[in-house]
């Protein structure tokens, strides 16, 4: 039977995701992020009606690009006069302002329409932990990319039960 | 032929025309040559349209579905083969209607597609 009382008050209005960005790739986290800003996501999307949500991603600061982008990746612009050319490698533009490489990742990756400006609005990037919208989010979400535990993860039991594998192949 | 003068016929033509044209901005609105071009366009952005809007809400609807889908551990490609291996041949239309307004049935559809 089709009826709207399947409908709650999250199905209409605008959540706030909270995403931490410790450990995550830039790009595969600025895709998710993109859309869920758009609200593509959600089974009512429509392109006329901006149905994308709130995402607060926190530890910007901390967030990871593969390879060699940190000193190799220029973001450039041109400032309309004669050799106006700007170029900044991301690692000076990650100390500038921790948030930019993030915020321009998301920003290349939404629909480039009227709507933009106003999905960006709704992003709130933080370089820490510290964020001041503790009271408006609704769900957290992973990222992405898998973290994986680092070796001070490990407590010391696991570490020393762990099976010993390199001197049993070092007798072949 | 007996004289004829044009007034009465031109009027009737222009008087369509410009009803036509209602609610068009400036002269479109209101100056029978400006509204005459304006209506060109119209008529053939809305005969253009007619056939992309077919296409258009295809699209609209499997994004739809595919929202709906990834909501229960899917995708709109996985989704589809599942429901054509099943034998389920509800249309998309009907699919995105669901997805918004029956959920329990779209559940339904997606547990039935991921059956072998």
């Amino acid at each position: 039977m089709a009826s709207k009382l399947s409908h709650s008050i999250g199905t209409h209005t605008r959540l706030w995701y909270l995403i931490d960005a410790r450990h995550q790739v830039v790009g595969r986290l600025a895709s998710m992020v993109a859309l869920l800003l758009q609200g593509k996501n959600k089974p009512i999307y429509h392109p006329s009606v901006d149905t994308g949500d709130h995402v607060v991603v926190i530890n910007t600061g901390h967030a990871v690009l593969t390879g060699s982008k940190w000193d190799k990746k220029l973001y450039r612009h041109h400032t309309g006069y004669p050799g106006g050319l700007k170029e900044i490698v991301a690692k000076q533009l990650h100390q500038k302002n921790p948030t930019m490489i993030l915020r321009r990742a998301i920003n290349g990756m939404l629909p480039k329409n009227l709507q933009r400006k106003h999905r960006m609005r709704r992003l709130h990037l933080y370089p820490d932990s510290a964020h001041s919208h503790a009271l408006n989010i609704t769900h957290q979400l992973p990222g992405p990319c898998p973290v994986f535990k680092t070796l001070s993860d490990y407590s010391s039991e696991e570490i020393t039960s762990f099976p010993d594998i390199v001197t049993r192949i070092s007798h072949l | 032929v007996p004289r004829v003068k044009r007034g009465v016929t031109k009027h009737a033509r222009h008087k369509k025309i410009l009803k036509a044209a209602k609610g068009y901005q400036a002269s479109s609105g209101r100056n029978y040559k400006w509204a005459k071009e304006a209506l060109m366009h119209a008529w053939s952005h809305a005969y253009r349209h007619r056939r992309q809007r077919k296409g258009d809400f295809r699209r609209l609807w499997i994004i739809r579905i595919g929202a709906a889908c990834r909501q229960h551990d899917t995708n709109y490609s996985q989704f589809m083969h599942g429901l054509t291996a099943a034998g389920i041949e509800i249309d998309r239309k009907m699919l995105a209607d669901m997805a918004v307004r029956d959920p329990a049935a779209f559940e339904r559809l997606v547990a039935l597609a991921k059956t072998d």
